[in-house]
């Protein structure tokens, strides 16, 4: 049943609790702001205590970062607020430290908190996926309009990372004091936000102050909304978001659900009729012939399997196939050569 | 939950499993309270939502950014008979 929904939620109102779980240093307390009941992936309030040490080493999940305050050693580097992270599962990430402690938002995508010691990466860590910037200080906010119909001018975004297949999003929004918009909106996804700085109102909701969070299933209604004085935020969608704008509070979400498939009809009509009167509406959905077509790659015996989700599937993300004898290296340091 | 389709399987332990255990006991209970809070939210956001008609109706509805229209009193919806005002839903749509 993946996540509930969970809004509003103030993790200010909750005590910090310690994570002992094994890998992980003292020093780490947390505060669950909503979890997945079958993969354990989760989203956390996070504060490292002064003097907190961790080894080199990496999650078996997906994980996600922003420095909410204070100063976290990583490697080399000093993050401060607004610092952002995308660690790809099995990416060892260097020595984190905190030497006056720091507050960090953690979000396990795609399994349970955990941290194995190494200052290897795992060999199926998809180690370019990597990336990290101080959000703050390092990107330009841009208009909210990603996607038409738009949100009102005012809430602006800074792009943190884009899956270009879910078309998934994590980015930073803020509201602009004085912000309205007044309609009521849902969408074909998952939403996720947590609240830096800053209160917003939503009229299902209310108030959602600074430390205010929320994980909202696809079709569920929100908005208007409103903020007086602004507000910055960290924003997240598991796939493509569509702002389905209307003005009845009563709507359920299947209601909504079928108002989306409805929109569906009336602008891919032949798209509608193919995926949903031809028996195609299979659980696994239709078939995308790219995820499944027999590829060259199997032919020459080279291992094309990437286990990353469990499943078998191809080279979406693409690397380079090389003639045989000739060596060359993996993204995990071995190098040998195919005969 | 998977934002990249990236997850590398690995066994779990007595004691990971067990921390999952706690941690889903005590979201239930986490969810039950704020749906209860937004239960007695209702009268408060009937409140609003005759604002928001008022607003939509005079200054206008957001179409599209900040293109505006005003939504005629004849078009604003009716709740239909028996429905309670929910704006929590569990499971989203596997919630009804």
């Amino acid at each position: 049943m993946a996540r509930p929904h969970i809004e509003p939620f103030c993790d200010r109102d909750e005590g910090f609790k310690s994570l002992q779980l094994p890998g992980f240093a003292s020093g780490m307390r947390y505060k669950m702001l909503s979890l997945d009941v079958d993969s354990g992936a989760c989203s956390m309030t996070v504060q490292l205590d002064a003097g907190y040490q961790r080894s080199p080493g990496f999650a078996w999940s997906e994980l996600e970062m922003i420095v909410i305050e204070g100063e976290l050693q990583v490697g080399e580097r000093t993050c401060r607020k607004g610092h952002y992270f995308f660690v790809p599962a099995g990416y060892a990430l260097p020595a984190m430290s905190s030497a006056q402690g720091c507050l960090v938002l953690m979000m396990y995508n795609t399994g349970e908190p955990s941290h194995v010691e190494s200052t290897q990466h795992h060999p199926q860590a998809q180690v370019d996926l990597y990336h990290s910037v101080d959000s703050y200080m390092d990107l330009p906010w841009a208009m909210g309009n990603v996607t038409k119909p738009s949100v009102a001018a005012g809430c602006l975004i800074k792009l943190l990372n884009y899956n270009p297949i879910s078309h998934a999003m994590t980015f930073l929004y803020c509201m602009t004091p004085g912000y309205y918009q007044d309609n009521i909106s849902y969408h074909d996804c998952a939403e996720e936000s947590y609240h830096l700085w800053g209160t917003s109102w939503m009229m299902q909701f209310g108030e959602v102050p600074t430390g205010g969070y929320f994980w909202r299933p696809a079709y569920i209604n929100h908005g208007s909304f409103a903020s007086e004085y602004g507000c910055i935020a960290l924003g997240r969608t598991d796939s493509k978001l569509f702002n389905h704008f209307h003005y009845n509070p009563w709507s359920t979400p299947v209601e909504n659900a079928d108002r989306s498939a409805a929109r569906l009809y009336k602008r891919d009509p032949l798209l509608y009729k193919w995926a949903f009167s031809k028996d195609h509406n299979h659980p696994h959905g239709p078939e995308d012939f790219e995820d499944t077509m027999l590829r060259r790659g199997e032919e020459s015996g080279h291992d094309n399997e990437h286990k990353s989700d469990g499943r078998r599937h191809d080279h979406w993300h693409g690397h380079l196939h090389h003639e045989p004898g000739s060596p060359h290296t993996h993204a995990d340091g071995t190098t040998h050569s195919h005969d | 939950m998977s934002f990249k389709n990236l997850f590398i399987k690995h066994d779990l332990s007595p004691e990971v499993r067990a921390w999952l255990d706690k941690e889903i006991a005590e979201q239930e209970e986490r969810f039950a309270k704020l749906e209860k809070t937004m239960e007695d939210l209702a009268p408060t956001r009937e409140q609003w939502y005759q604002e928001f008609f008022d607003r939509i109706t005079t200054i206008g509805f957001n179409v599209d950014g900040d293109d505006k229209m005003k939504i005629s009193p004849a078009d604003l919806p009716v709740k239909p008979a028996g429905r309670v005002d929910r704006v929590v839903w569990k499971h989203g749509v596997d919630s009804e």
